[in-house]
């Protein structure tokens, strides 16, 4: 018996164990389909012409590194070396947490990958390592939108592909069990408020299912985007001073405290993390980005679940939300001249191929950047990309925010909530925190170039 | 003169003695020693690896350091928390390193055993599971005692909370280390205490627990260097909140270092808090010695 009952110890020590293996860095490129090879030139302003040799059709190979999502890297890779038979293109790919460190670490040596994969977030560690795109910038202004806050000296180094920010989720059955319908979907916070009670239920005090849940991400989907709607930017005139003390910026604070604590249509202490309780059936709102689309169709497929756009204040917002943009392949300056060719006419490939814009943004749930897909059938059928596209040029993007505006109203919030700190000592305490950390910072924000900037 | 004070045997002992000297050598030197000079040398500048930033600042770093409210909040989490765990780190391992060396006591083994699998079980996976533990909707331990506290996120919890996951998964080592000093006592010293008379109680504190006083001061002070360096339970069940509450000292490196991209600031709070291990294990030092 005793002897059972170490063995039942031991395994469930090794199962725990288990849980902390973490991922490494692999390299793929075996996978390849049967691919169609176009033989006319493509695009729309940016033209590729497949008949141009690469390297003058001598054997060449070149990495190109990212972090997940190999099968749609490997469609685009698969795609071009169709064209260049004498193109290798070994794909690697590096855990998220590694890659960010590893990336500008290889980049700064002489045999780093010629092609990487680019988020913004990470812009000032990778930017001088980066050769600007050898596209002319009218071509790229005129194909996708967004182009212009990539100019760095008259030189684009990266463009974004798509453009990602928050929509709505409801949970449809809850909704119907409600007696909502169609006809309910709210255009106003205040409607918001009003349907997320409705979708409350509590036995007594306590909560059983949160109309709304914005626990562990009210910073990014809130705090870091309504302000727009009322007509206040993140950053100060000069770009670099943070405005998260802003009148707007309380405001917003206080909807989502009266949300909570005077509606009680969901609570700090219900669901750990807002996204998890829509997906485990607790909460029956959220307000997610683009990629939480993809995580409920996988991770939480016995969700049934629909999409609206974000609501208003007014019904006449000066801007909806901030989007981010998600960033095409960077080129590697310090890869030699043969490998930093083919990295240069790989993206001009990926950035003329519709088909593969079309499969990056259904694959990222993001609206796509190109212009003349903006109408695409495709895309208007994922309905997270549908209820953006009247609106899409009503959308913000700041720039590449130091991580300093997101950990900072983080914090802030939780002092708003759980130590009981006032919102207005909270959000000057931010303030002054992301001044502090974005002393050296070289960031300066583009709200400026905002189509309906003021 | 070297023959006499190191009778080695033979010629190849003297080379197999130089290349494990030497490679020694270059480990330190390559790993520790460069890696340390590097950190001291970044402490004065605006440093980033990854941009390639590196401007000389002076002693700004240092005095930015000490005027940060966050920085003494988390010196003071650090000391309470380092205090209470190893309290019950102390107390729990010599208590059941003592019940298990008691002759009452059946399977000694598979007791050091059992107690021993948290400590070798990674802190990351331990974490975890107690975080979904402390879970305040699904977790067990709100289950179980029918409560309703949200343990992480709760400011007079959190750092509790914290601190009882880790005594849980550590007082095994002291456990074990406890019972290698138990079994290395001299039993003619217990012998003669049973002679002269002395019960259980006045064996042990009059005996056993002087005679295990070199032990525990190995214990402590392992654990005082090991508590100051914490954060990877920090980082995975509370990331410093809520707000800072939770926030140790060297949760405030990670952050700066590896969040932040801040690797100038974070080497000047590394050498700070080296600074302050180094006091603490010499103050341990003079405590025991002042005793004996």
């Amino acid at each position: 018996m005793m002897k059972k009952i170490t063995a039942m110890m031991l395994m469930t020590s090794l199962a725990v164990s288990s849980l902390a293996g973490c991922g490494s860095g692999s390299a793929s490129g075996e996978n390849s389909a049967a691919v169609e090879v176009p033989t006319e030139p493509f695009g729309d302003t940016i033209k590729y012409d497949p008949s141009v040799e690469i390297n003058d059709g001598k054997d060449i190979t070149v990495e190109l590194w990212e972090w997940g999502s190999d099968d749609l890297f490997q469609q685009a890779i698969d795609g071009y070396t169709a064209i260049h038979p004498n193109v290798t293109i070994k794909l690697v790919n590096n855990p998220w947490e590694d890659y960010w460190t590893k990336l500008p670490l290889a980049l700064s040596g002489e045999n780093g990958p010629a092609i990487f994969n680019v988020h913004n977030s990470y812009h000032e560690n990778l930017i001088n390592y980066m050769a600007p795109l050898e596209i002319p910038l009218e071509d790229l202004q005129a194909d996708f939108t967004g182009v212009d806050a990539h100019v760095i000296d008259g030189e684009v180094y990266y463009i974004d592909y798509g453009m990602m920010t928050g929509t709505v989720y409801y949970n449809k059955d809850m909704w119907t069990a409600a007696g909502l319908t169609e006809a309910d979907i709210p255009k106003t916070w205040d409607e918001m408020r009003e349907v997320a009670k409705k979708l409350t239920i509590k036995d007594g005090d306590k909560l059983i299912q949160a109309g709304l849940n914005f626990n562990d991400d009210f910073h990014q989907n809130y705090l870091l985007g309504l302000n727009y709607q009322l007509g206040e930017n993140l950053f100060q005139e000069d770009g670099k001073t943070p405005n998260v003390n802003s009148d707007a910026m309380k405001q917003v604070m206080q909807m989502l405290v009266d949300m909570y604590e005077v509606d009680g249509i969901g609570s700090k202490d219900f669901g750990e993390k807002g996204a998890d309780s829509f997906g485990q059936g607790q909460s029956a709102m959220v307000i997610q980005w683009g990629h939480y689309y993809n995580t409920l169709q996988t991770t939480w497929s016995n969700i049934n679940f629909g999409v609206f756009e974000i609501p208003t204040f007014d019904g006449n917002p000066y801007a909806y939300n901030r989007y981010n943009g998600e960033s095409t392949f960077g080129v590697n300056k310090n890869a030699p001249a043969d490998q930093q060719a083919v990295a240069q006419d790989f993206i001009k490939y990926f950035l003329a191929n519709d088909e593969i814009q079309i499969a990056f943004n259904l694959a990222m749930s993001t609206f796509p950047a190109k212009k003349s897909l903006a109408g695409n059938e495709q895309i208007l059928a994922n309905p997270s990309l549908a209820v953006l596209a009247e609106h899409i040029d009503h959308y913000i993007w700041p720039g590449s925010m130091p991580s300093t505006m997101e950990t900072s109203l983080k914090k802030a919030g939780q002092d708003i909530f759980f130590n009981g700190v006032d919102i207005d000592t909270a959000l000057n305490e931010a303030q002054e925190n992301i001044i502090r950390d974005m002393q050296n910072s070289t960031f300066t924000s583009v709200e400026n170039l905002y189509k309906y900037a003021k | 003169m070297f023959k006499k004070s190191h009778p080695l045997q033979s010629k190849s002992e003297i080379i197999l003695r130089n290349i494990v000297v030497i490679a020694m050598v270059i480990f330190f030197t390559v790993f520790l020693i460069i890696p340390i000079g590097i950190a001291f040398a970044g402490s004065f500048h605006e440093w980033n690896p990854l941009s390639g930033t590196y401007n000389f600042l002076g002693l700004k770093n240092y005095i930015d350091v000490f005027s940060s409210g966050l920085f003494w909040t988390s010196m003071l989490n650090t000391l309470i928390f380092s205090v209470v765990v190893i309290i019950f780190r102390v107390g729990l391992g010599l208590g059941i390193a003592y019940a298990i060396y008691s002759s009452l006591v059946k399977y000694k083994s598979f007791f050091r055993a059992v107690y021993y699998m948290p400590v070798v079980t990674p802190m990351v996976a331990v974490a975890f599971v107690w975080k979904f533990m402390y879970n305040p909707q699904i977790g067990t331990i709100n289950q179980i005692f029918g409560l309703d506290i949200n343990w992480l996120m709760n400011p007079k919890t959190a750092l509790l909370a914290v601190m009882i996951m880790t005594i849980w998964k550590d007082f095994g080592y002291a456990v074990v280390m406890y019972m290698a000093g138990l079994y290395s006592l001299p039993t003619d010293a217990l012998e003669a205490a049973k002679v002269d008379g002395a019960n259980a109680w006045q064996t042990f504190r009059y005996i056993t627990l002087p005679l295990l006083k070199p032990m525990t001061l190995f214990v402590v002070i392992t654990s005082i260097i090991s508590y100051i360096q914490a954060y990877v339970q920090i980082l995975i069940m509370t990331e410093g909140g809520p707000g800072t509450t939770t926030y140790l000292a060297s949760y405030i490196i990670y952050d700066e270092a590896f969040v932040k991209y801040n690797f100038g600031y974070a080497s000047a709070l590394s050498f700070v808090l080296f600074v302050i291990t180094a006091v603490f294990t010499w103050l341990s030092f003079r405590v025991s010695g002042s005793q004996e």
